[in-house]
């Protein structure tokens, strides 16, 4: 019974969507106060009623109702009940509910916090998310419903794909959602000025904080994805330039690009057309991932069904949405462009070549991306491009983009005069050489120019960006340290933290791609590996029987200087249902390095394919993402008022 | 920004989703053959009906289809009627190779069951199998009068198998 409540409450929720969708037909007849109080109430139902169906779904998984074939499919019995909540959304069915279900979060949202822009655009945006409601409802009642009764009804279900049963799995899909799904609020907001034909710049404000929310929200779930791989998939590696990687990358790209061009629309009245048609592709990068993802037209490790039906929905769906969009874009948008001066050294000229780069790099990354799907349509035979093609064409494209970061941050609006830059940037851009010459030949004698040239630019942003706070430090007029730093305007936190963080990703990517050791060896135990001043001893391997599992786990002993510091605990896992194996890799970090073991395949009784690494510095990957969401925590959360006051010191 | 920028992104759209539509309905699991488009590799053998020898160059001035199969395989008894339809009804001309067979299950098999092959390579060693790219059997190729591979299908025949795949591109 509970099951048919979900689909009864997602009916209604379907019903509901269209009629907020309904709203924006209805503007010449009805009374804009009206419609405003009817859309914020539509979108409370709309989120009660799916967050309901969601729960129900949760209440089945947790009480292992198998007469669902979704649960069936996805759980089973002996499952970790973290785990059997987390399954909700472990396959396709479900986690098709989880995006409908962010979504509509997204829809309460502005219709709760949208006081300071007109009533008559948050009606709009309300009704496009209605007919983006719609049709995801729509989606699931017909092609993927997760309430679809089995028969007759198996005592035990197939269990979690063992890939999924980890913590950092448990978070990532939601947060990833959460700003993926989120592109859709600059989307809407786009399309209700279109349809307005005329913009106040004051509502721009208001939107950039959604915008970058939603960034926090995919650089969180984007990292999460990454450290996942990092510990789960046992080869070391946290990126792969996997189809389904950069189904969230691109939006991730195109969202940055467009919090840069937000800023110039919202100080300065111009780039509106380009926001919007950045808010645009964004969105539409997302719906064209999500299509990527759910229909199977490329390899990915993600790959959950190969399914042309869905795959066919959401391309419909994603080919009249954009398909109207741009349409539209193309109607409106000459009203909505307008121009100013601007000298080749301000910062309007700085975030244009930001803008370009990061767009060019989009591109790039979806032409490699969909490489395999043009070159067989086009019978050239079915090539993919695979890692070198990304990492050569993205670092190619990124070095410009770092390198303009720092002066970016020391122009100002309109001109800027070249000895402003120059007595600002000339002593760091110096010290940046040294630091990094230092680093890059001396503690570390690499081969390669461009490890000098990364290492010099990610030190240039950091040096510039804390430049840039101690500035504003020594100009203000409060007394104590404590009040000076709060004195600062959040949004120059926001904007250094998140610049800091890039150059420590920077750091992390360049020291451990360059840098680590690896060594993929046969080992018998008793064995022992010697790294710089450590030794690994392999002592042997044991057996443990979990609930759901068995690993089997290996023992290394790690002494540094001959002295016993810690052991590492890499396990094999044999699930026993799925009948998968799983390698957990065991880590053990610190700021300068990571070592890394894992254990590969049983050669004989005593002896294993076994994987170490060392990694210097990698962790600074992790901290300069952390940064990067602290960035945006202040700047969702700071305070806007003071912004005018240095609106002369930007 | 005049309107022939601005329909810019229209275009690239159309462009993309043309791509994404013929995605669609292909498998991304399928690898092409790298044989295709190239002559049948060079081998020489026996015929198992005859016992004679064939080479590759026998094969050649005729459109044929070459079925790898063997007695052991069940997915090639399940694709048996296929074949002897399109022998049956003068379809086109099937080659077989024997791989990786015994000689005379190989011939009980083909007693019992009907003989659609025109000609029989024998493939013991399963040497040519190597050679053709075979991953197991049964698979199918088309092969045109010049001896260029035009198709390869893995695992069995289904029924109106020459009128889908075969006879398409024949006809081009």
């Amino acid at each position: 019974m509970i099951p048919e409540i979900g689909n009864i409450f997602l009916s209604i929720s379907a019903s509901i969507s269209l009629c907020l969708f309904s709203l924006i037909f209805i503007k010449r007849y009805v009374d804009i106060n009206f419609r405003y109080t009817l859309s914020k109430y539509l979108s409370i139902f709309i989120f009660f009623f799916i967050f309901v169906s969601f729960l129900l779904l949760s209440y089945a998984f947790l009480t292992d109702d198998f007469s669902l074939r979704y649960v069936a499919n996805n759980s089973n019995v002996s499952l970790e009940n973290v785990y059997k909540f987390s399954a909700v959304w472990g396959a396709h069915e479900g986690s098709i509910l989880l995006w409908v279900l962010v979504l509509s979060l997204w829809n309460f949202f502005i219709s709760i916090y949208s006081k300071t822009i007109p009533k008559s655009i948050v009606v709009d945006m309300l009704s496009i998310m209605g007919i983006l409601l719609l049709f995801f409802l729509l989606f699931i009642l017909f092609t993927s419903n997760p309430f679809d009764r089995i028969f007759p009804i198996p005592l035990n279900g197939r269990d979690l794909n063992p890939l999924l049963q980890d913590p950092g799995l448990i978070i990532h899909p939601p947060m990833l959602y959460i700003g993926y799904v989120g592109t859709s609020v600059p989307f809407v907001f786009a399309i209700a000025i279109l349809l307005k034909g005329n913009i106040n710049i004051s509502w721009i404000a208001w939107l950039r904080k959604w915008v970058i929310a939603t960034w926090l929200f995919l650089t969180f779930g984007i990292t999460l994805g990454s450290w996942w791989a990092y510990h789960e998939l046992g080869w070391g590696g946290w990126w792969f330039w996997d189809p389904v990687e950069n189904a969230s990358f691109m939006p991730w790209l195109a969202i940055t690009a467009l919090l840069h061009s937000l800023i110039v629309s919202e100080k300065r009245g111009i780039f509106i057309s380009w926001s919007i048609l950045l808010s645009i592709l964004t969105f539409s990068l997302s719906l064209l991932g999500t299509f990527l993802v759910r229909s199977g037209v490329l390899v990915s490790v993600h790959a959950f069904a190969n399914d042309p039906e869905r795959g066919l929905f959401i391309l419909l769906f994603l080919s009249v949405v954009i398909g109207l969009s741009l349409g539209l874009y193309y109607v409106k948008s000459p009203k909505l462009v307008f121009y100013k001066k601007y000298s080749i050294t301000s910062k309007e000229f700085m975030l244009l070549m930001n803008n370009l780069f990061l767009t060019i790099t989009t591109f790039a990354i979806l032409l490699g991306t969909l490489y395999p799907l043009i070159s067989s349509s086009l019978n050239i035979g079915k090539i993919s491009v695979g890692a070198p093609y990304f990492n050569f064409i993205f670092s190619a494209l990124m070095l410009p983009i770092i390198f303009l970061m720092s002066p970016a941050i020391f122009t100002s609006w309109k001109n800027t005069s070249y000895n402003k830059i120059q007595k600002k940037l000339f002593k760091i851009f110096f010290y940046s050489v040294i630091i990094s010459y230092i680093f890059a030949n001396i503690f570390f004698s690499t081969k390669f120019f461009i490890v000098n040239i990364a290492i010099f630019l990610a030190v240039f942003t950091v040096l510039s960006s804390l430049k840039r706070i101690i500035d504003i430090l020594n100009t203000t007029k409060q007394n104590f340290i404590i009040t000076k730093i709060i004195s600062v305007p959040s949004y120059v936190y926001a904007n250094s933290l998140a610049h800091i963080g890039i150059g420590f990703v920077i750091l992390g990517i360049t020291f451990s791609t360059y840098f680590s050791t690896q060594n993929e060896l046969v080992m018998n135990f008793g064995d022992k590996v010697n790294i710089k001043n450590i030794s690994i001893k392999f002592s042997g391997v044991k057996n443990i029987v979990s609930k759901n599992y068995i690993s089997q786990t290996g023992i290394f002993d790690y002494y540094e200087d001959k002295n016993y510091v810690l052991s590492f605990f890499p396990e094999k896992r044999s699930y026993n249902i799925q009948k998968n194996v799983m390698t957990e890799a065991a880590i053990s970090s610190n700021l300068f390095r990571d070592i890394y073991i894992a254990l590969g395949d049983k050669l004989s009784e005593n002896s294993w394919v076994v994987r170490i690494y060392y990694k210097p510095f990698i962790q600074l990957l992790w901290y300069g993402a952390a940064l990067m969401i602290l960035g945006g925590l202040f700047g969702i959360f700071g305070r806007y008022k003071s912004l005018k006051n240095f609106s002369d010191e930007l | 920004m005049n309107y022939k920028i601005s329909a810019l992104p229209i275009f690239i759209f159309l462009g993309i989703l043309y791509f994404l539509y013929n995605g669609l309905y292909e498998d991304p699991t399928v690898i092409p053959s790298p044989l295709i488009g190239k002559t049948l590799p060079v081998f020489e053998s026996t015929s198992l009906i005859s016992n004679k020898a064939l080479t590759n160059k026998d094969f050649l001035g005729k459109s044929y289809l070459l079925n790898i199969w063997a007695s052991w395989c069940y997915g090639c008894s399940l694709e048996h009627d296929n074949l002897l339809d399109i022998y049956n009804n003068d379809k086109i001309l099937i080659y077989g190779l024997n791989y990786k067979d015994d000689k005379k299950s190989a011939l009980d098999w083909l007693k019992s069951k009907g003989n659609p092959y025109s000609d029989i390579i024998v493939d013991t060693s399963g040497d040519i199998g190597i050679n053709l790219g075979v991953y197991g059997a049964p698979e199918t190729f088309l092969i045109n009068s010049d001896g260029l591979i035009l198709f390869k299908h893995v695992g069995p025949i289904s029924t109106g198998f020459y009128e889908k795949e075969i006879l398409p591109l024949l006809l081009k």
